[in-house]
């Protein structure tokens, strides 16, 4: 155990000394000026939060580099001692390896997808009946509240993060991503942001309760857990936008010699399309989080009305970045869905241009909707109907989408196996959840069903029958790669239908109750909806126990399952075509692009060639022989 | 395939539309929002139940079966009418169900054609409770009347005028099926006309804090004849003049457990409350005095139970309660607790 | 479980004693110069944010601005603009000299720059503490020093940077051949100056 070498001791130095910081500014300023008392807990704690991440960051060694090349010394060409894992132990250090990273983010995403799980575990428990029995109020509210920022902040978004870290230099034929040391800061700040969100129950007072949208100025009189959300945040979204910033720059200058724009895998193009809106969107949510901060913090009036202050300027600034981010939580699962259906149907993906422009096309509307998770807030009215009309055509890019989907699955040739099943799934259930979103839009159905259950389970349709399905799909689909094991068939089989009927069963009945007046965000309700809440509730506790087959297949089959070939799926891409997992530098030589990625069925059409390999353009029907193993 | 779609649709809407969504309707809007509802459940229907056709249609006929493992499909790119038809009839329809919508908004917001037969009323939303304001004209008295249950005469057009003072509330009786935020700073407004009697309840739909699931109360849709009656109780004292004790306390029940809503946040056995929210009052107003009691309703901040937050308990109960219901209110808390 | 039964991934077997191969550029534009961009658009965005607030309070609330009884020293604030313009000329001239191989120019040329913005630093924080108002007395108050607080947060970081970027100017790491380590935190240093104009105009003059 070394102080001076980074790694976790000098980490835990840096955080006490990022705390006696916090306790000595807070108590130097305020004796300064004579303020009493000298020392100021929240003070301090709101110091610390923003102080000891930072600690832990230079501890661990992720400024290294840069404090070198701050200090004028000579900038060194890349080592790459920090690159790659021979033991489990290198997935704790600073790592640079894109793959790794990749790894990083999945495994640490599904373990607050477990956590965030098992709040809404609780939340269910809880509304099993009418009336309090496990929590009080307060707690009830920190429950939903952390539940959905976990999900969204800790795992829907970064998990994308992750597997298009993992899979997408590979795929574009790159060695790595463009900032290596960047995207390893980006990962490690979703662990302190995490911890941060769950050490709010630490908090006096409770944690956070204000729901994850935090409106002011509730956020900014809650007592002082909502600070670990206000800070969380920044975290977590500077995190997302350092790695988009890094997808952007990999994909724009990093492509192999002939993969054109039109030649990239769709989950390329999503991931492009997300990262612009998270380059784009995310600062509004870091300035909307500062604004309660200095409210909190340093007195500020952005919301103080007495002081002509507007309330409803926080919900513009908020729902600016979040339409924009359910797309952001969207996006990249429509990619992984396009390189599932090719690949599984042995089709060629139906209209690829229209599908890539579509997603451009929603990045462009995605920012002129935000408006309608303001219908019933009291705001200007006249914004409302053009908010409408934006809002209802992003129903058409989508809807291209899904047709383009279906017609791929036309006439090819499935394979049902468990992320193809994930797929359909995905297919079906965001259809539903989509078009409750549609009639969301209409204004007169919206200031009925805002704020209850109906809007509960648009929620739950587009983001777990949506985002979460993509995600389970991605994880089986590229599971082999990443880990070079097969997982268990039979297993995935049963986790998707124990999943999607207990998902159906949990949330459809939402929609009923919601339409009849049960109120979203509370924690006891009217007796008449006792009996749809315990149904409810006991089909939720299915839906947790099939996540559990989840991870009992993922550690299992890791551990022990049969070995993996390089290509199991017989696809086109370029991440299938090295070994599994692949060699540390991804390729020997960078691979030339020479087709489009989803040419199956055109006889000997292959993706991608490497030099010196050898390339076989007879007969084989799809699927370039895989080169490595 | 397409006549099995075709019946799925009849049979998916007609399904839609038997099930009992709303509520009871009991305003002129509200029947208006669920047509709405019906032509949008009538339009979403053959979607879901086309993609769903195609996907189980594919899995059927196309699903690899034991030999085609090495077989591809064929190599189709695209079909350019089949993507301008999936482009134009989506937005087509959605143009459509938009301009109808707009139909509907304009609809259930118009002011009725007679100014004068419309009915203002002010709602004030305050951590946790809802205070409504009937203007001295409707009142009939010297000032206005503030209740915390609000009566509405059916057939006459109504207008909130919506506040919060602290943080934002939602302002919603889903029988009525119109909502809008209580914003601090601001007023909101909107336009309803109850159109059949009945008690339903008031609900504050936008999180407020940790007592917005108790901020309730209830609207009475009554006949104009009641509602005059209603009003002409108002300005009388609730409880008479000269009642003894056990009057007294008997009117204090009702207060607590109806009206003024205690019961949402205090248990009280002898009510028959179980509120989680503030204190017990069996055990902690044991022994208290009447004057305490009174101060801790009317002034809640002035001294903080131990172990809860101050700002939960509403502070507006001297303006919302009668003089008489608050004497009524501590005699019975007085004789219940010891 | 033991961890170590995990197959990890890269875990050896494979070649390993050579780098990666370079990878292929598709772009003209180069990473570092291209990432400075898209950081920059971020950057927009927050102070677009501010702007939103600034934009709600004075336009949609219709509040006063300054808010009554107080008063904004524009003459002042439009000498510190000259300064800190005046910076993104001296900054451009630097990049200039390290193009022409002129060591002087460029230690002069990032010497200037440097100084002229902390002069611009200086005076901003001098003007916060006679100004008369704090950012809790009015909305108007929280704006005026978000958004100049903002934009001088950015200030103080586009010096941190000028002064990594001095320390390899006076050692020499630049020239002709190599000066893209000058020119991004260049960049970033005329964005930081530009966003002052819009700030200036919308707080000072409008
Ligand atoms: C992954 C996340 C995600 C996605 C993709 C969407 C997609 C959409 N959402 Fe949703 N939404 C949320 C996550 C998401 N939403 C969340 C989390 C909230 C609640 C926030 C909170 O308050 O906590 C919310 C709330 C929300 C509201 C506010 C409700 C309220 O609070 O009052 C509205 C209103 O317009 C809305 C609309 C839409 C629409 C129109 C789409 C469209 O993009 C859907 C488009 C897709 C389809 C329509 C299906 C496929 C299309 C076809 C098959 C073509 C043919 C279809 C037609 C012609 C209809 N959403
Ligand atoms: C990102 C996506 C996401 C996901 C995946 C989920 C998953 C689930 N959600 Fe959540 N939810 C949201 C996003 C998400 N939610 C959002 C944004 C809100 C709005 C919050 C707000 O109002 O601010 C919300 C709100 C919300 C509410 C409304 C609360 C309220 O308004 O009062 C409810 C209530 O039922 C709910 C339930 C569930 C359930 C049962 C699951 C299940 O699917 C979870 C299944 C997973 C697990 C259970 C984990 C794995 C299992 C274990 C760890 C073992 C333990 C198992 C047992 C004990 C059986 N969610
Ligand atoms: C929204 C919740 C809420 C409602 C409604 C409410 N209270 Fe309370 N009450 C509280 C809380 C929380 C406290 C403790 C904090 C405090 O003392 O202010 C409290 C404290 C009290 C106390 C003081 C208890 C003590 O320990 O001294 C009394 C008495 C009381 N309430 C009576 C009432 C009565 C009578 C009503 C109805 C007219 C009522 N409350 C309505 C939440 C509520
Ligand atoms: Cu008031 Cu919720
Ligand atoms: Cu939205």
């Amino acid at each position: 155990m070394s102080l001076r070498a980074p790694g976790f001791p000098r980490a835990g130095l840096g955080i006490l000394l990022a705390v006696a910081l916090a306790y000595g500014l807070v108590i130097g300023v305020r004796a300064l000026y004579g303020w009493d008392p000298v020392l100021d807990g929240d003070a301090v704690l709101q110091v610390a939060l923003i102080a000891a991440p930072f600690g832990f960051f230079i501890g661990f060694g992720l400024f290294d580099y840069w404090f070198r090349w701050a200090s004028g010394a000579p900038t060194v060409p890349e080592e790459h001692s920090s690159h790659g894992a021979r033991s489990w132990k290198d997935y704790f250090r600073v790592n640079t390896d894109h793959k790794v990273i990749g790894i990083q983010y999945v495994v640490t995403s599904f373990f607050f997808l477990l956590v965030g799980g098992m709040f809404a575990m609780l939340v269910r428990a809880e509304l099993a009946q009418p009336g309090m029995q496990f929590v009080n109020p307060n707690a009830y509210n920190g429950l939903f509240s952390v539940h959905a920022s976990i999900l969204i902040f800790l795992f829907i978004i970064p998990v994308f993060a992750g597997f298009a870290n993992y899979v997408l230099p590979l795929m574009i034929g790159a060695p790595d991503m463009a900032f290596p040391r960047l995207n390893a800061l980006s990962y490690w700040m979703l662990p302190v942001a995490g911890i941060m969100m769950l050490a709010s129950f630490l908090a006096p007072g409770g944690s956070f309760s204000t729901g994850w949208t935090a409106y002011a100025p509730l956020s900014t009189e809650a007592p002082i857990g909502q600070v670990f959300f206000t800070i969380g945040v920044q975290f977590a979204g500077a995190s997302s936008i350092a790695t988009a910033l890094n997808f952007l720059v990999t994909i724009i200058t990093m492509r192999a010699p002939g993969m054109s724009f039109f030649r990239m895998p769709l989950l390329v193009w999503a991931n492009f399309s997300t990262s612009l809106l998270v380059v784009i969107a995310t600062p509004f949510i870091a300035a909307s989080q500062f604004f309660v901060l200095l409210e909190r913090a340093l007195g500020f009036n952005f919301f103080e009305v007495t002081r002509g202050g507007d309330v409803l300027m926080y919900q513009h600034v908020f729902w600016f970045y979040s339409h924009p981010a359910v797309y952001i939580m969207m996006l990249p699962g429509f990619g992984i869905i396009s390189e599932i259906l090719a690949v599984k149907s042995r089709k060629p993906i139906f209209g690829y241009r229209m599908m890539a422009f579509s997603l451009l096309a929603i990045v462009v509307l995605g920012f002129t909707v935000w408006a309608h998770h303001m219908f019933v807030s009291g705001m200007q009215e006249w914004i409302r109907v053009p908010m409408m009309i934006t809002t209802a055509v992003i129903a058409v890019p989508t809807g291209i989408k899904i047709f383009s989907w279906l017609a791929t699955l036309w006439k090819g040739v499935l394979h049902l196996d468990t992320p193809m099943l994930f797929a359909l799934g995905f297919v079906t259930m965001f259809t539903l959840g989509g078009i409750s979103g549609v009639m969301l839009a209409m204004i007169p159905f919206t200031i009925h069903v805002s704020d209850t259950y109906f809007i509960v389970a648009h929620i739950h349709y587009v983001l777990f029958g949506g985002s979460l399905f993509t995600i389970f799909a991605g994880a089986y689909y590229w599971f082999p790669k990443m880990t070079g094991r097969m997982y268990d068939e039979r297993l995935g089989k049963l986790h998707f239908w124990t999943t999607f009927v207990g998902f159906n069963l949990t949330f459809a009945p939402m929609h009923l109750i919601g339409i009849e007046g049960m109120p979203r965000r509370v924690a006891d309700y009217a007796q008449e909806f006792a009996g749809w809440n315990l149904f409810i509730s006991i089909a939720s506790f299915v839906v947790g126990l099939s996540t559990l087959v989840f991870v009992y297949n993922m550690v299992v089959s890791w551990r022990a399952g049969i070995r993996a070939p390089a290509n199991p799926w017989k696809a086109l891409t370029l991440e299938w075509q090295v070994s599994s997992p692949p060699p540390i530098f991804n390729f020997d030589t960078i691979p030339t692009v020479v087709g489009g990625p989803y040419e199956y069925g055109v006889p000997g059409a292959v993706h991608g060639v490497f030099k010196g390999a050898e390339v076989k353009t007879t007969a084989t029907p799809a699927g370039a022989a895989p080169v490595g193993d | 395939m397409v006549v099995g779609g075709v019946v799925a649709s009849a049979v998916g809407i007609a399904l839609a539309l038997a099930i009992d969504w709303f509520p009871t309707l009991a305003s002129t809007q509200a029947g208006k929002v669920h047509t709405l509802y019906d032509v949008l459940l009538i339009a979403s229907v053959p979607i879901f139940v086309l993609v769903l056709t195609v996907v189980i249609g594919a899995v059927i006929q196309f699903r690899m079966r034991p030999g085609q493992e090495d077989q591809d499909g064929p190599p189709i790119h695209g079909n350019t009418l089949l993507e301008v038809v999936w482009t134009a009839v989506p937005a087509l329809l959605i143009l459509g169900l938009c301009a109808y919508s707009y139909v509907v908004l304009r609809d259930i917001e118009e002011a009725p054609a007679s100014e004068r037969q419309e009915m203002t009323i002010g709602v004030t939303g305050q951590q946790f409770a809802w205070t409504f304001t009937y203007p001295k004209e409707i009142a009939g008295g010297e000032k206005p009347l503030s209740t915390t249950e609000l009566v509405l005469p059916v057939d006459r057009p109504v207008k909130f005028d919506i506040q919060a003072k602290d943080v934002i509330h939602d302002f919603w009786v889903p029988e009525f099926s119109v909502k809008l935020d209580a914003v601090p700073g601001i007023t909101t407004s909107y336009r309803i006309t109850p159109d059949r009697r009945g008690t339903y309840p008031v609900v504050c739909a936008e999180l407020c804090g940790l007592g917005h699931s108790v901020m309730r109360s209830r609207v009475r849709v009554v006949t104009p004849d009641e509602f005059d009656a209603w009003l002409q109780e108002q300005s009388q004292p609730a409880v008479p003049e000269g009642a003894d004790e056990s009057q007294l306390a008997a009117a204090g029940k009702q207060v607590f457990a109806g009206s003024a809503g205690c019961g949402a946040c205090h248990t009280l056995a002898d009510a028959g409350t179980n509120g989680q929210i503030g204190p017990d009052l069996d055990e902690v107003l044991k022994g208290v005095s009447e004057d305490k009691i009174r101060t801790d309703i009317v002034d809640p901040e002035a001294e903080i139970a131990e172990g809860y937050g101050a700002g939960v308990m509403p502070t507006n109960f001297e303006q919302t309660l009668s003089a008489s219901e608050l004497d009524a209110l501590v005699a019975y808390l007085k004789e219940a607790t010891q | 479980m033991e961890a170590g039964a995990l197959t990890l991934p890269h875990g050896g077997g494979h070649d390993e004693h050579h780098g990666p191969p370079p990878a292929n550029r598709s772009s003209r534009v180069d990473a570092p110069t291209l990432g400075m961009l898209l950081f920059i658009i971020s950057e927009i965005m927050v102070f677009g944010a501010f702007f939103t607030a600034y934009f709600f309070i004075r336009v949609v609330q219709g509040a006063e601005w300054p808010a009554e009884g107080t008063h904004l020293p524009q003459a002042i604030a439009g000498v510190n603009t000259a300064i800190l313009l005046s910076s993104s000329l001296t900054m451009h001239w630097t990049v200039m000299a390290a193009k022409a191989d002129n060591r002087a120019g460029m230690r002069a040329g990032i010497f200037t720059t440097a100084l002229l913005g902390f002069t611009f630093l200086f005076i901003q924080i001098n003007e916060y503490v006679h100004i008369g108002f704090s950012p809790s007395d009015s909305a108007q108050g929280s704006i005026f020093y978000g958004l100049t607080g903002l934009h001088g947060a950015h200030v103080f970081i586009g010096l941190m940077l000028l002064c990594f970027v001095a320390i390899r100017v006076f050692r020499g790491h630049f020239s002709s051949a190599h000066h893209r380590g000058l020119e991004i935190p260049g960049i970033y240093w005329h964005f930081v100056d530009i966003m002052w104009v819009v700030v200036f105009t919308t707080v000072y003059i409008l």
